[in-house]
């Protein structure tokens, strides 16, 4: 892994990334959190937590996360229903960089599209130890 | 504008969630899933992901709002505590006034002590 998340700059922008969300991904999400009310099924839709948290997760595959780093603030904001089987796309930049009483805090933002049309916000606080980055 | 009744969800925390969480979103940060790892940080053992936690205020929300919700919810909140393997969460919701024409309600998620693990506001189009 090149670089670790609490060594980007402010501004940083990830590269965008096209997260598929197939039935099979999407029914494990709703196993793993026990959310399994049959809106989704009805609506054929993806739970908008879980397209928040695959973008997250997608992000993290790109850069080394410190271990024992902790999800401090999140801010997530669906601006349409997202259809199951559907393929999103995600871009994310550093939108804040900090150093408070030992910790890195980072605030992440992303844009989720589907077919260009902005799907899903999200605003996310991280922070971990400064030692450790 | 007076909203639906919003009904608590609880869950209980287990490792197999947070391992069945890691592997479905991606999220194998090793304070969730490590238990000789996470021994040795502050928290002294796993926590739950903080999306997980999450995800029961947005199914509780879902649960009274329906398409409304997964059309033009949100959420905005703090990650203040974190639930472990064999606690018991419980997400709760009360509406407040409205806000440029969005419902409102301030949400929680606490643990079987009462303790605060997530504080923060759901909205949802009127």
């Amino acid at each position: 892994m090149a670089v670790t998340l609490t060594e980007l700059p402010a501004g940083h922008e990830f590269d965008m990334v096209s997260i598929a969300l197939d039935d099979r991904r999407a029914r494990a999400y709703r196993n793993a959190t026990g959310d399994t009310l049959a809106v989704y099924e009805a609506q054929g839709t993806v739970p908008p937590l879980a397209v928040a948290a695959f973008a997250l997760g997608a992000l993290l595959e790109s850069v080394g996360l410190p271990p024992g780093t902790l999800h401090a603030n999140e801010s997530v904001r669906a601006h349409q229903p997202v259809p199951e089987g559907a393929t999103v796309e995600c871009r994310a930049r550093v939108a804040q960089r900090s150093l408070r009483a030992g910790r890195v805090f980072i605030v992440l933002e992303s844009e989720i599209t589907l077919q260009g049309a902005l799907a899903v916000t999200t605003r996310a606080t991280v922070l971990c130890e400064a030692e450790t980055s | 504008m007076n909203g639906p009744e919003v009904a608590a969800v609880t869950r209980q925390i287990t490792q197999p969630m947070l391992n069945a969480y890691a592997d479905a979103s991606g999220d194998h940060n090793p304070i969730h899933v490590d238990e000789a790892f996470a021994r040795t940080t502050l928290m002294g053992g796993t926590i739950a992901h903080g999306m997980l936690v999450l995800s029961f205020i947005s199914e509780m929300m879902a649960a009274a709002f329906g398409e409304r919700w997964l059309a033009s919810g949100s959420l905005d909140v703090r990650f203040r505590a974190p639930a472990r393997p064999g606690d018991t969460v419980t997400a709760r919701a009360t509406q407040q006034e409205p806000k440029d024409g969005r419902m409102r309600y301030a949400v929680e998620c606490a643990s079987q002590s009462g303790e605060a693990l997530i504080t923060g506001t759901a909205e949802v189009g009127a």
